[in-house]
């Protein structure tokens, strides 16, 4: 589904992204993660080409995103790639119906109609109907996380992208995020996850891809990363998680 | 188009200092002055009506208000119109229009200048009057030794904008005849009647150069201040907002 | 000097009338030449907003231009200089149409324009970048995230700017007297001649501008509290 050969990103001297290959399959899910700055938020945003690279190529669901391209067949390609941010960016002057509702209207062409029993159904999915005429700011951050997910879910899009979905949230508000997550992950989406909650990465992800400097530095499944990791830094970068 | 050239030639003399000696200071001299010694005036004015806007007293604070409501209210040539009328019969004698022109800018000016004051002033953590008073100063003491300094050092930029809306409200002294620059520029074209386009033209790119220049300053030292007060970032500590240059409102 | 009458002001029917008209002009140009500034704002802010760096250029001039001449010197310069520069048939028309008003509605709007584009932009500016970023990932055009996602925050941001600058322009009405518009700062200084009760016409002006300006300010007092709910994140 999604794939990264050869993918360099450079500022003069600074090394963001370095020699990636690798590949995330369909209906897998994919936890990134690293120290900060390893440039695993960098690796995520390339994707639906929030940022640019310099060298390689990477693939979403066969296109290829960073080739030369107009901007309408850009806005389409992202279009298809489900985005959640860490820090929501929901629409402060919509309604949460209004936000899950605006694109597939404006940008797919949904009728409205069809868009509002969409949404109804995908607030319900994320736990947030009764929650649907309510603006972000009366919405706790737990809450405009699942609205944000719900929005980009309303895009139908074959995978979706989540960058620290949980690390703007306060801790008690966690849990019912990773839960919406955990969800979509079992009814088979394919996902891509920058995160630092372990234990979601454990009990949810097919792969994880330990990341440091640019590069990835380890590629394995769940239990044998985090039972026995091979390098050094994935190693020392465990430990000190333990620590806390 | 050269007929700029010399209109400039011919009353260049004029522009600058209107009829002296042959009658008061005029033109640009006068607007200067005027601007400058109103600006001044009308700084402590402003000083004094922030702090009892501020104050939780209401014998002081509603009165303050009110006073900045109709400055901020009433259009300055009303104001000019009042001050005319009331100046001479208050001191029991006339007064000429560069007076009565500068006590309307320092009320105007010290009404508008005491909301920049302020905006300074609630602009600063709260944490800088707490930490006065617990060290035992009372409120005023706290205000003159801690809070204002600051305040004041943090609008000047703002203050530096306010002294150009000054300059171009002078340009109202024209209605009641005080000889500034557009009273000069007005006798100019009331001589030559053929060239009105050419004079008027002068006088505009006159006080755009003047003001744009200090505009152009007011931004060099916003820029130079809130670099001085970012300062080496340490963790914890974080930059007072500014308040903006730009959300002064137009004056005429 | 003779006692307080408020009411030799108010019902003597020629003054009563001749406020009347000062009133109705005052709205008329305050009117005009806000809808005028408004309209030339958007446009304004759409040019500063495309690639060219000429076009950009030129908005800053404008804008520069219009907030650093004195607006009574703008007045002068559209009524008694550009007018001279008009063919004499359109002089003539403008001379039996009330030019007076049409060249103050121009001056007044072009300068405020200049006032409201700025807002405009600065509220276009506090709009957080991870806005505009959401709306790309969602796939939406330039065109779609402005109107959909960054306008509607921008001028409700706006709103505080926008009203300071309404009152201005309300209150730049005054400065078309001279140039000879019969508004209301005119009306009153004429009924003054005629009257010789300054205190009395003054106070009647001064109480029907204060009245105006601060309906302004307490509904967009009001508007501004409405836009933050809606966006207060």
């Amino acid at each position: 589904m999604i794939t990264f050969s050869n993918v360099n990103k450079w500022y003069g001297d600074y090394r963001a992204l370095a020699d990636i290959n690798a590949e995330v399959q369909k209906g897998e899910v994919v936890v990134v993660c690293g120290p900060s700055g390893s440039g695993k938020s960098t690796l995520i945003r390339t994707v639906n080409r929030l940022e640019e690279i310099k060298s390689g190529r990477l693939t979403f669901d066969g296109q290829d995103v960073h080739a030369p391209m107009s901007s309408a067949q850009l806005n389409r390609l992202r279009s298809r790639v489900g985005f959640v941010f860490q820090s929501f960016n929901l629409f402060p002057h919509l309604s949460a119906l209004d936000n899950v509702m605006l694109s597939p209207m404006h940008v797919n062409g949904v009728k409205r109609s069809e868009a509002r029993d969409q949404a109804m159904q995908l607030l319900e999915r994320v736990g947030l109907a009764s929650k649907a005429l309510s603006y972000p700011a009366q919405l706790s951050g737990g809450q405009q996380q699942r609205v944000a997910i719900a929005r980009a879910l309303a895009m139908k899009p074959p995978a979706m992208l989540f960058d620290e979905p949980t690390s703007a949230l306060d801790p008690e508000m966690v849990g019912e995020v990773l839960a919406v997550m955990r969800s979509l992950a079992a009814d088979g989406m394919t996902m891509m996850c920058v995160t630092h909650e372990m234990n979601f990465a454990r009990e949810v992800a097919d792969r994880v891809w330990f990341m440091d400097a640019g590069s990835i530095l380890e590629s394995a499944a769940p239990e044998s990363f985090f039972k026995n990791p091979q390098h050094p830094r994935a190693q020392r970068f465990l430990s000190d998680l333990r620590a806390h | 188009m050269f007929s700029i050239f010399e209109i400039l030639r011919d009353n260049w003399l004029l522009l600058l200092i209107g009829q002296y000696p042959n009658g008061p200071l005029g033109g640009i001299a006068c607007t200067l002055i005027l601007s400058v010694l109103g600006i001044l005036l009308a700084f402590p004015l402003s000083v004094l009506l922030a702090l009892a806007r501020l104050s939780p007293w209401r014998l002081l604070n509603w009165p303050a208000t009110a006073l900045v409501y109709v400055a901020r209210g009433v259009p300055l040539l009303m104001i000019i119109l009042w001050v005319y009328f009331l100046v001479p019969l208050l001191i029991g004698r006339n007064v000429s229009g560069f007076v009565t022109m500068l006590c309307t800018l320092v009320l105007y000016e010290g009404a508008y200048l005491a909301e920049v004051v302020r905006a300074g002033i609630e602009a600063l953590p709260k944490g800088q009057m707490e930490a006065a008073r617990a060290l035992g100063h009372s409120h005023l003491g706290a205000m003159r030794l801690v809070i204002l300094p600051q305040a004041l050092f943090n609008m000047l930029p703002s203050m530096l904008s306010q002294f150009v809306s000054t300059i171009k409200e002078t340009t109202l002294g024209y209605v009641i005849n005080v000889p500034e620059l557009t009273f000069a520029a007005n006798q100019i074209n009331n001589q030559l009647l053929t060239k009105p386009f050419q004079v008027f033209f002068i006088l505009a790119i006159i006080y755009f150069i003047v003001c744009w220049s200090l505009t152009r300053a007011a931004t060099a030292l916003e820029r130079r201040i809130e670099a001085r007060r970012a300062g080496p970032r340490r963790a914890g500590t974080a930059p007072q907002p500014t308040v903006v240059v730009e959300t002064l409102a137009a004056e005429p | 000097m003779k006692g307080f009458d408020l009411m030799a002001i108010l019902l003597n029917p020629e003054f009563g009338r001749m406020l009347w008209h000062g009133a109705q002009m005052t709205l008329v140009i305050a009117l005009g030449s806000w809808l005028f500034a408004m309209s030339l704002a958007v446009v304004l802010l759409v040019v500063r907003l495309t690639p060219s760096r000429i076009a950009q250029r030129g908005v800053v001039a404008y804008v520069s231009y219009h907030q650093n001449v004195p607006t009574l010197v703008q007045l002068m310069l559209w009524y008694f200089g550009i007018s001279s520069l008009l063919p004499d048939v359109l002089q003539g028309w403008l001379g039996e149409h009330s030019g007076e008003s049409v060249f103050a509605i121009i001056a007044l709007g072009l300068c405020q324009a200049a006032y409201f584009s700025e807002d405009l932009r600065s509220g276009l500016r506090s709009v957080p970048p991870g806005q505009a970023e959401a709306a790309r990932a969602l796939g939406h055009g330039y065109v779609g995230a402005m109107r959909h996602v960054l306008m509607p925050q921008a001028i409700r941001n706006a709103v505080p700017a926008l009203v300071n600058h309404s009152v201005s322009l309300f209150k730049n009405s005054s400065l078309a007297m001279a140039i000879g518009v019969a508004e209301l700062t005119h009306a009153v200084k004429e009924i003054e001649n005629q009257s010789f009760r300054a205190f009395e016409s003054y106070l009647i002006a001064t109480l029907m501008y204060l009245a105006f300006s601060l309906l302004i300010m307490f509904a967009g007092a009001w508007l501004g509290r409405r836009a933050r709910v809606a966006t207060a994140r």
